[in-house]
């Protein structure tokens, strides 16, 4: 048998092909997310559902309709770009105004109903889809023996990517949409007609992705779960070939395919992370990626997020105190364990939002903290016989070590590619511990004890349990109000308010930014940690990318940058998913919808409407008692 | 190099994809003096600032500051060497009070800004000076509102009493009258006059006025190299400047 470098040259080809595919689709979807990034100024999160999306019209249209392959390859493109089409009108023309990270938060809404319905519908155990008669059979190319599908699928995307690079480097609509890009105000003066462009670009992005995903049905099964692994892979293939250029996209994509395919051959083990390793590595060596151009200073508007609380510490106190009380008797009111879960869900909210919050840096990825310090915690309890302290704080310190890791390379990103690192590198974790052996993959660790406090106080009634984790819980909420009406906290604030002001003061912004994330990954560890110990389970539902969603939907419907915001989300959604578990997908519908109701019409959350309102009143009436006050004060009504 | 320069640029050179926005600019700014950036829109100026303050990286060049190679250092850096920048447009914490925008550049010279586990309460110590510095600059009445709720001459004022906090050996003001009516004009002109004892402006400005009224020195900009440096009577007889500035004013 013929070998290079001691491996088989069959199996070397059949992977580098395997590859290829997968580049292939790679290629395709970046090449779609960099269209519509460069004309919405938004990473489109639903594009891995809208590419499943494509595979399932497929497959519905064959097996309802019984239209095959070739009308599929016609068929779906048209149904996801028309359905992208009324999404776009409808509900994300409204946020073009807004931070980018709506964009984001809005379509990762998107694709959980998406996703959800679909696996409501159908499961998610995957239908299979025939390859096409005429595409059937193979070839033998001497050294493999390559499956003519396959090729086909190379081929064809090979030239739906030369096309639509042809499409906007050498067509008039191509050169306005180019201009657009560039400069859509001077373009709109110039009598085009800019948002339908607009529409038209998110239409043809997706569309590409519904393409995609017809083109994938014969390879892998059509399943609701298809595309949410592999977008995330596609975001590290955008960061690391940046957003500047559509050959690039192309490029990037094939060649991290085929690296991909090669790594199985060298090395399987690293195969699932290998381009996320490579992603970490371009961000060290050229943080704008290899086709990228920095976007200049990161002076972006900010006016979406609330504005946080700050300077009403005398206040503070209250609602703390009240809310203790109110937790001290709930055990007898409310199951314990249902509470113990959403405190510790409060706690991981109240980290993440000292991060989005005081930081303005949205984490994609602190599924990777609360995790890997749920692992931690209760495999020192259980393997090590720590004592639950020892145990917290032993995941704490991994936690906050991953997060010095994690947040070094984040940060050298600004906005949206913060978000699409951090979610890819906490996927390189989650990767991590579904192969390394102390997880005990799918199953977990199970029956963690619960050990006793300081060596003293056994913690195994539900009760006692309670109360630690309620101590837990006051402890990480006393942290965070500390560190943000700190002298630190001061600092955070000027460089959230403006980045080049604050360093035109000296201040070396990546410097706060980074800490802050240690600090959130770190108090995220302990909310991981105390969660492992309470419900005496450490799962890769905690590593998973699902949870980081959940933890910024928390955030966002309690109210991003109020301090008990995340804690009302925290409880909202943990009761929510209490509720629906008996539905099944439900659950995932309900959050993608209420993600979407939240970005649309309710982003000061929960606590932040409250406030806003609260405030509102107070400033009527103050202005009431004390006459006209000094010169226009207006009513900050802050975009609802 | 002369005792009296306190920054000075060689070859300052910053080119973007190919385009020189900076060619090649020598720039020297005596200690104390007042030192005008000008030139018509696009000449580089701004650019350069950006290049001084270290708020681009040069494509090639060298800045001294004190003697001392700064081409390397980062932005923060810079600024807390005491070469400290204004932006064209006004530049402040929108959320905070003009006394808070103060303090946070006061606390910069503290060295208490990693401080994550005490109150900052124990920044209060900063406020009096604050205060001061907030009376400085006219804006005594304002104390308390939030930046953002500034009319425009005020954000600048507020700008500057920031960036005096800092006591930067060189002010780098760019545009510090952009956007204003006059009445406004006047009054930061007298601001600047006030604060310029002790300590070395370089300002971009596009008002000649201002310029002639405040400027030792000038030096003109013209597509990204320097035109010619002199005195306002110098420079506003030299046929070039009439030529390339002077006469599309006056047009």
């Amino acid at each position: 048998m013929a070998t290079l470098f001691g491996i088989p040259l069959a199996a070397l080809s059949g992977q580098l092909l395997l590859g290829l595919i997968n580049g292939a689709f790679y290629a395709i979807l970046s090449l779609g997310l960099a269209l519509i990034f460069g004309m919405l100024n938004i990473i489109n999160f639903a594009h891995g559902a809208q590419f499943m999306m494509g595979a399932f019209v497929a497959w519905l249209s064959l097996t309802y309709l019984g239209l095959g392959y070739w009308w599929a390859l016609l068929l779906a493109p048209l149904v996801v770009g028309i359905v992208g089409i009324i999404i776009e009108r409808t509900m994300l023309c409204r946020l073009y105004k807004l931070d980018h990270l709506y964009g984001l938060l809005f379509t990762f809404g998107i694709s959980l109903l998406i996703e959800g319905f679909f696996r409501q519908l159908y499961g998610v155990s995957g239908m299979p889809y025939a390859v096409p008669e005429i595409l059937t059979g193979g070839l033998d190319l001497g050294i493999l023996y390559a499956p003519i599908y396959r090729l086909w699928v190379v081929a064809a995307s090979v030239v739906v990517c030369i096309g639509v690079w042809l499409a906007v480097d050498k067509t008039r609509l191509g050169a306005y949409l180019r201009a657009a890009t560039e400069n859509p105000t001077l373009v709109r003066t110039f009598g085009i007609n800019v948002p339908v462009l607009i529409t038209l670009t998110y239409g043809i992005g997706v569309a590409l992705a519904g393409f995609a995903g017809v083109l994938a049905a014969p390879i892998y099964s059509v399943n609701p779960l298809m595309g949410s692994n592999l977008i995330i892979v596609v975001f590290a293939v955008v960061v690391i070939g940046g957003m500047g250029s559509i050959l690039g996209s192309v490029v990037t994509g094939f060649g991290l395919g085929i690296l991909e395919g090669l790594t199985k051959v060298i090395y399987p083990e690293a195969s699932s992370t290998v381009i996320f390793l490579v992603m970490a590595f371009v961000l060290l060596v050229k943080p704008a990626g290899l086709f990228g151009k920095e976007t200049g200073g990161a002076a972006q508007a900010d006016n979406g997020h609330a504005r946080s609380e700050r300077g009403n510490l005398k206040t503070l106190g209250i609602p703390l105190a009240v809310l203790l009380a109110v937790f001290a008797v709930a055990p007898f009111a409310v199951y314990p364990i249902f509470l113990m879960k959403a405190l510790c869900f409060a706690m991981f909210a109240c980290a993440f939002n000292l991060m989005i919050g005081y930081g303005g840096l949205l984490s994609f990825g602190h599924a990777a903290f609360f995790g890997m310090a749920s692992y931690i915690s209760a495999y020192t309890a259980k393997q090590w016989g720590f004592n639950p302290e020892l145990s917290i704080l032993a995941a704490a310190l991994v936690s906050g070590g991953l997060g010095a890791a994690i947040g070094g390379l984040a940060i050298r990103r600004q906005g949206i590619y913060f978000s699409m690192i951090t979610l890819a590198l906490a996927q390189m974790v989650y990767f991590f511990c579904l192969q390394a052996p102390f997880t005990n993959g799918e199953d977990g660790i199970q029956s963690v004890p619960r050990g006793h406090l300081f060596g003293l106080i056994d913690l195994s009634s539900d009760m006692t349990m309670y109360y630690f984790v309620l101590a837990m819980f006051a402890l990480v909420y006393l942290a965070i109000v500390r560190i943000v009406h700190s002298p630190f906290g001061r600092v955070l604030s000027a460089v959230k308010g403006n980045e080049p002001r604050a360093v035109s003061l000296g201040y070396e912004a990546n410097r706060y930014k980074f800490m802050l994330f240690v600090f959130s990954a770190t108090l995220a560890g302990v909310a991981g940690a105390t969660k492992a110990l309470a419900l005496q389970l450490a799962s890769l539902t905690d590593v998973f990318w699902s949870m980081s969603g959940e933890v910024v939907l928390m955030s966002l419907i309690g109210g991003l940058g109020t301090l008990l915001g995340p804690v009302v989300g925290a409880f909202f959604i943990t009761g929510l998913q209490n509720y629906l578990a008996q539905f099944g997908a439900w659950v995932t519908i309900i959050q993608g919808l209420v993600f979407i109701i939240c970005v649309l019409v309710f982003r000061r959350g929960i606590v932040g409407e409250i406030q806003g309102w609260s405030s509102d009143l107070m400033k009527r009436s103050g202005k009431l008692n004390a006459g006209a006050s000094h010169g226009e004060s207006k009513l900050s009504t802050p975009p609802a | 190099m002369s005792a009296g320069i306190v920054l000075q640029a060689k070859g300052l050179t910053k080119e973007f994809r190919g385009f020189k926005a900076v060619d090649d600019v020598d720039l020297s700014v005596e200690r104390g003096s007042i030192h005008a950036l000008i030139g018509p829109n696009g000449a580089g100026k701004t650019t350069c600032f950006n290049l001084l303050t270290r708020f681009l990286p040069l494509t090639r060049g060298s800045i001294l500051f004190n003697g001392r190679d700064i081409s390397a250092l980062s932005a923060a850096h810079v600024a807390r060497l005491g070469l400290v920048r204004s932006f064209q447009i006004s530049s402040t914490f929108p959320q905070l009070s003009c006394i808070e925008n103060v303090a946070i550049a006061l606390q910069a010279r503290g060295g208490n800004s990693f401080n994550f586990w005490s109150s900052e309460r124990r920044l209060d110590g900063d406020l009096p000076r604050a205060r001061e510095l907030v009376d400085m600059v006219g804006l005594g009445a304002f104390a308390d509102v939030a930046a953002g709720d500034l009319p425009y001459g005020r954000k600048r004022a507020l700008e500057i009493a920031t960036t005096l906090a800092l006591e930067p050996e060189v002010m780098l003001l760019d545009e510090p009258m952009a956007g204003m009516a006059h009445g406004d004009i006047d009054q930061i002109v007298a601001l600047i006059q006030k604060i310029r004892v002790g300590r070395t402006i370089l300002m971009v400005e596009h008002n000649l006025h201002v310029v002639a009224e405040l400027s030792d020195r000038i030096t003109v900009l013209t597509r990204g190299q320097v035109l010619v440096e002199g005195s306002y009577q110098e420079i506003s007889r030299h046929p070039a400047v009439i030529e390339a500035y002077m006469g599309g004013v006056d047009a």
